[in-house]
């Protein structure tokens, strides 16, 4: 039995099964606030500008970027490893909370599954542009063909980062769209419209709810689920090679790989926390999304802060304690005082400090503080990309070679355009897509009334 | 050959008067031909005794997907275009490693998404052959095919009707 009040209750109100599937249906059903549609103008703008500086790029070349010779991998590869951390919480919500049975997730993981989806795909425009020539993306491919040595080096990073950014991108989207199977269902079979009934009626793939489709999708969950907890440990292990792999001082460790892990899945929950206070305050979904849900996901990110924390001193230990010149030249010359101190303080102060005003339950159960907070979070990590990138290229073991980056308009603009992308796509979430899972909120709402108790066996049956 | 299904349908409010139904339904020897709930409920994945091998086709897809993803590596590095760099050998396995887990999770995914949609009929724009329209919003719902279910009409209504079925009625289908 789950242990309500360990959790605090799950569901607020005493809610029928059809008064779930109504509440959570109500943004699919009723009319579109304007301030829907004002923020969708705004992230197509975004857009907009992002697609130009596409453009520019795809037209004039990487030259219209600030990375030079010495910082070869600006904004680009920063945002790109910022959005597929982001990325993460979609399937550390529905995976790892599904493997420790944790029943809060049902009313969030819904949400950050779209929310990877999303994120991934804004990721993986940043090497693709990257390329230079993104019109020869299909080299990366290995497939037999008559191009010189015919293989992609199947030993370099890169490669595997390919492998592994596509692979997720299918995997978390064919979770999230399996998921929601069931709860198209229930749309196809509650609305009025005709039109509603016919699109979602595709979509919901002819689910009536039988035992035996609920059978094997149980057992697709149970496939699906096992296998993607190894992905997501895996991808990010593999973007950190990107980096450990090389020579560059304040890369080469073998501290990346869990660094980087669990910083993506610090940075996922923190932007879950962010569109879930909005869900809660926009779309009045307080009582599905509970002070208990935010609480609960608080308590997560206060813990990982303390292991981001960590992995930030024994960095700056190891760089001291290996006695390797370059090593301390890049923490303690470079990071923590001289031309980046801003960036590595940003980011120590808002992922390892900040985080732990969590310890107090007046501020977890602050919508407000929480929303900044988690919004800080965001800001926190991607100066932590920007340190790892930036930092470690601009001064590397040859003085001749030091170079400074600023980025230019057309970087700012892309990574803007990525930005509106997500929120867009997120906008676009809200208003077609039931924002909670309702097929699994309705399986745990028995765990959250005591009214239904004189019903189980074994007690009194009032109907005999 | 469309054959008209007669079907005896029992309607319930709750997960808990529905189990108590099908367990005493199933304990008098009635067939029960499919039960439609809004969640899944594992006591009737259970007592329907159906079973599902996904997990290992699953397993099964695993172990083609890794065999051919290593296999092909070791073509391409070795037989098709060996190169050479720095005298390393050609079977560069441990760096093959990365590849190999992550495109046979691909794989199996992949594969086993296509089973589950083949075994269970469930794919894009496929009607739904629905017989009580609330099973996916808020009732529970046993149906019995009035030729099999081995037990006459008024004593299974009085059976679910004196556990808690809101409803009990008969209906008959084109479908099947």
């Amino acid at each position: 039995m789950y242990k309500t009040d360990v959790r605090g209750k799950l569901i607020d109100g005493e809610k029928s099964l059809s008064q779930i599937s109504q509440e959570i249906l109500e943004p699919i059903n009723g009319k579109t606030p304007k301030w829907w549609y004002a923020a969708m103008g705004v992230s197509l703008a975004m857009f907009a500008w992002g697609a130009y500086s596409i453009f520019l790029t795809l037209t004039q070349g990487v030259g219209t970027w600030g990375v030079n010779n010495t910082v070869g991998w600006g904004w680009a590869i920063i945002n790109f490893v910022w959005w597929i951390g982001i990325g993460h919480a979609g399937t550390a919500f529905s995976i790892f909370l599904l493997i420790l049975r944790q029943k809060w997730r049902t009313a969030i993981n819904r949400a950050a599954e779209a929310m990877t989806v999303v994120a991934v795909f804004a990721a993986a425009l940043f090497p693709l542009m990257h390329m230079g020539r993104p019109w020869l993306f299909f080299f990366v491919f290995p497939y037999p063909n008559t191009r010189g040595p015919l293989w992609v080096n199947f030993n370099s990073p890169l490669f595997w980062d390919f492998v592994a950014i596509s692979a997720y991108l299918l995997i978390s989207a064919s979770f999230w769209y399996f998921g929601m199977v069931p709860d198209f269902a229930t749309i196809r079979d509650t609305t009025k419209s005709k039109i509603k009934k016919a699109v979602y009626g595709f979509f919901a793939f002819g689910w009536t709810g039988s035992s035996r489709e609920w059978l094997r999708y149980e057992g697709l969950a149970f496939v699906l689920g096992g296998i993607a907890a190894v992905l997501v440990v895996s991808v990010h292990s593999i973007v950190s090679t990107d980096f450990a792999v090389s020579v560059e001082p304040g890369w080469h460790t073998t501290l990346f790989p869990p660094y980087f892990v669990v910083g993506a899945i610090f940075s996922g929950f923190a932007m879950v926390l962010t569109l879930v206070t909005l869900m809660k305050k926009l779309y009045k979904m307080g009582d599905f999304i509970t002070e208990n849900h935010v609480d609960a996901v608080c308590r997560v990110l206060v813990f990982v802060s303390l292991i981001m924390g960590t992995a930030y001193i024994t960095e700056i230990f190891i760089a001291w304690y290996s006695g390797s010149e370059y090593e301390m030249f890049t923490f303690f010359k470079n990071r923590i005082t001289g031309d980046y101190a801003f960036q590595f303080w940003a980011m120590f102060i808002f992922n390892a400090v900040v985080p732990q005003l969590f310890w107090f339950r007046r501020i977890r159960r602050n919508m407000w503080i929480v929303f900044t907070i988690s919004i800080l979070i965001n800001i926190g990590m991607w100066f932590e990309r920007f340190n790892i990138v930036v930092t470690s290229l601009s001064k590397n073991y040859l003085p001749a070679n030091w170079a400074s980056y600023t980025p230019t308009l057309v970087e700012i603009g892309f990574f803007i355009g990525t930005i509106g992308m997500f929120s867009a796509g997120v906008l676009l979430f809200f208003r077609y897509i039931p924002q909670i899972a309702i097929s699994e909120v309705k399986m745990i709402s028995k765990y959250n009334t005591q009214q239904t108790d004189h019903l189980k066996p074994g007690h009194h049956h009032d109907y005999e | 050959m469309i054959t008209n299904k007669k079907y005896l349908v029992g309607v319930f409010d709750n997960e808990h008067t529905l189990k108590d139904a099908f367990q005493k339904a199933l304990d008098k020897g009635v067939v029960i031909e499919e039960v439609y709930t809004p969640y899944p409920i594992h006591e009737i994945l259970h007592g329907m005794k159906n079973k599902t091998h996904i997990t290992h086709a699953a397993f099964f897809f695993g172990l083609i997907g890794v065999t051919a993803i290593i296999g092909g590596m070791y073509y391409a590095a070795v037989i098709d275009w060996p190169l050479l760099f720095g005298g390393k050998p050609f079977n560069t396995f441990p760096s093959f490693i990365v590849v190999s887990i992550v495109a046979t999770i691909l794989t199996i995914t992949i594969l086993t998404l296509l089973t589950f949609s083949i075994r269970s009929k469930i794919y894009p724009g496929k009607t739904a052959d629905i017989i009580d329209i609330r099973a996916t919003d808020d009732k529970f719902i046993i149906v019995l095919d009035q030729d099999k279910m081995g037990i006459e009409i008024p004593a299974v209504t009085q059976l679910f009707q004196s556990n808690g079925a809101s409803e009990v009625y008969e209906k008959e289908s084109t479908s099947n």
